[in-house]
């Protein structure tokens, strides 16, 4: 209905509140090359592939699974403070997150070696990852405070975060064993730009009642804010050199990792395939220009105390500033520049798929072959339409995240193949997804979004995700 | 490949047109206040009863101490109304007076509190000094700099009650508003 706001509620989704997408549309799409990347044991027939540059994979996700703009942003002649009060403070928990990624490839290319049963692919891809779990007592205590709350403890391990912007480098190799079996592998050299992580905080606050005086205020601290490259890319900010500050972090320049990417697929019989991968396990060290915080200690106070008998020889000194050093000492706020490891989001995916229909790669079908389906063995042929299922598990800060996904893919002869998925995760129970691979030509454009019916009023959705991008394919194993 | 690339385009462009909203007003984020209440103990002081004896004369104690608490920006600034709270206990034999005056960094008394105390028995006294909103200006708070303590024994020096450590108990917190948005 109005398309700038629409636009604005993309940015806002895509670039704000950007987790490690889960692609189940893509998965498995295996006339698209970047199925390769989030399964290197797909089962490919392509001779080569080059992608577009910078447009060969764009893909993004958002999703706040608490709270969507519209609940706060409405015109619904509501006041914001109730809304915010009542949608946010009093109802989000912990578990409730804002979370996002974006990835663009930068190239992406593969070809098919000497072993017409191995392919090859490599490529680099800019990822941006960001997830921030609701601070439900943080929130309590700016929204409220701490007024008139004795022995309530306001829980500072609420506060969990993490993000980064990564470029990576990969390199991957995928082997059909036989005609069941094909399995890949693909290693990557993760190259940080920045990082910020904030996971493993503890502690509370509390007011108990005092031995002396009326409220005791404790404090027990166990925070920490880990992050690298900004202070780079500040500086570079302020001499104008902040791009080529940017292209030399990402060109390793900044902190470096390894990761490994494995997956299978598996023909139970020809019509029905298990396949798998694990994805990202793989860790970032993190030096050079890193600045960690923290506060950690134990601190209670009932005020300036001053017991006149034990302190009369020394009733001079000066009792607030000793207060304020005595705790800073018992919670000392530090900084140091030490380096660091972070973990990447691994994920795993499992799908299994059954085949029907017509088969493509028969001869008598040759009005609706494949462009690929001369090559195939009878064990391998493809059908016209495929159902199956697919499951999604990434490790996050609190612990493992899941989807599952139920797929419908349509093959329309050697031009377009089509897939619906309906997906359900902790976002939504309504996710319907759709997508195509359009083959025109050496020409292949892919584009996929999902959660489609959050789009009659997108600002109320809590999560919406897109991929597409261009590649020239040459079909053929050999 | 031009041709593909605006394809490309295109059908991005088809997932935004698809997308409907409902009309949004971002300008209600100026309207949001965040106005929370804090509260803690302040300050606590503890004249035991052999302390009154030693001094001769009416004025038994008399002290200023820096107290940079409510000056502080992070408070100065964003303080909207509160109070303190004030709790006078006597278990010593003697009927006594408290002055508590707020000092800038002068020493100009910017506002004081007396309290007045029977000796014991005699009934916890609790006083809630209201500021901001109907209460005392704001700015005595955000203006000082030093707390004088002052207390005058009306009674004799001799005299001893008869409960166990007996003394003068002043305990304070202060519970205040603050603006954060």
């Amino acid at each position: 209905m109005n398309l700038l706001k629409s636009l604005s509620f993309f940015l806002l989704l895509f670039c704000n509140f950007l987790m490690a997408q889960n692609k189940q549309i893509l998965y498995d799409f295996n006339e698209i090359p970047q199925s390769l990347l989030i399964n290197p044991g797909v089962e490919t027939d392509f001779k080569w592939y080059s992608g577009i540059p910078l447009i060969s994979g764009v893909s993004g996700y958002g999703g706040t699974n608490g709270i969507s703009v519209n609940d706060i942003f409405a015109e619904d002649g509501l006041d914001i403070n109730d809304k915010v009060r009542q949608r946010m403070v009093y109802r989000m928990t912990p578990r409730d997150e804002f979370s996002g990624n974006i990835q663009l490839e930068l190239i992406n290319f593969g070809f098919r070696g000497a072993d017409p049963d191995i392919f090859y692919s490599m490529g680099a891809y800019l990822e941006l990852d960001e997830i921030t779990y609701w601070p439900q007592d943080y929130a309590y205590l700016i929204f409220d405070g701490n007024a008139d709350q004795l022995n309530r403890r306001f829980d500072l391990g609420d506060l969990k975060t993490r993000g980064s912007l990564v470029s990576v480098y990969h390199i991957g190799m995928n082997k059909k064993i036989d005609d069941k079996l094909t399995i890949g592998a693909r290693g990557k050299i993760y190259s940080g730009i920045v990082d910020y992580n904030s996971t493993r905080n503890d502690g509370y606050l509390v007011n108990t009642e005092g031995q002396n005086n009326t409220f005791t205020t404790t404090l027990s601290s166990d925070l920490e804010l880990r992050t690298s490259g900004f202070g780079a890319l500040d500086s570079a900010s302020d001499d104008g050199t902040l791009s080529n500050t940017l292209v030399k972090r990402a060109l390793f320049g900044g902190d470096l990792g390894l990761g490994l990417d494995l997956g299978f697929s598996y023909r139970f019989n020809k019509q029905t395939v298990l396949t798998g991968s694990l994805l990202d396990v793989g860790f970032i060290y993190h030096s050079g220009d890193t600045k960690s915080y923290s506060l950690t200690g134990n601190a209670s106070s009932e005020g300036i105390e001053i017991n006149v008998l034990r302190d009369f020889s020394n009733l001079n000194r000066d009792f607030w500033q000793d207060l304020v050093d005595e705790i800073e000492e018992l919670v000392p706020f530090e900084s140091s520049e030490s380096g660091y490891i972070t973990f990447r989001p691994t994920k795993l995916n499992v799908s299994l798929r059954y085949d029907f229909g017509k088969p493509i790669g028969n001869s008598l079908e040759n009005c609706d072959c494949t462009i690929n389906s001369g090559s195939r063995s009878l064990s391998r042929v493809a059908y016209r339409n495929s159902i199956g299922g697919h499951v999604f598990l990434v490790n996050r800060p609190r612990g493992p995240q899941s989807a599952i996904t139920a797929f419908y893919m349509r093959r329309l002869g050697n031009i377009l193949a089509l897939k619906a998925t309906y997906t359900a995760d902790k976002f939504s129970y309504t996710n319907m997804g759709f997508g195509f691979s359009l083959q025109a030509g050496p020409i292949n454009l892919y584009a996929m979004a999902d959660n489609l019916l959050s789009y009659r009023n997108i600002a109320a959705s809590n999560y919406a995700s897109f991929q597409l991008g261009l590649n020239i394919i040459s079909w053929g194993r050999k | 490949m031009g041709v593909y690339r605006n394809l490309l385009i295109i059908v991005s462009m088809i997932f935004i047109l698809m997308s409907c909203s409902e009309k949004q007003d971002f300008g209600q984020y100026d309207d949001l206040t965040i106005t929370p209440t804090y509260e803690t103990s302040i300050f606590y002081v503890k004249t035991q009863e052999s302390i009154i004896n030693r001094v001769t004369g009416i004025n038994f104690f008399s002290q200023d101490f820096n107290f940079d608490a409510f000056e502080d920006d992070l408070f100065a600034e964003r303080v909207l109304e509160g109070s303190i709270t004030y709790q006078l206990e006597n278990t010593t034999s003697k009927d006594i007076e408290i002055s508590i005056q707020f000092l800038d960094e002068s020493g100009n008394v910017l506002d004081s509190e007396l309290f007045q105390m029977n000796a014991t028995p005699s009934a916890l006294l609790t006083r809630e000094v209201a500021y901001g909103g109907a209460g005392k200006n704001l700015d005595i708070l955000r203006n000082t700099s030093e707390i004088r303590l002052s207390a005058e024994n009306l009674g004799d020096n001799s005299s001893t009650s008869n409960l166990p450590d007996p003394a003068i108990i002043l305990r304070s917190s202060a519970k205040f508003m603050v603006r954060i948005k």
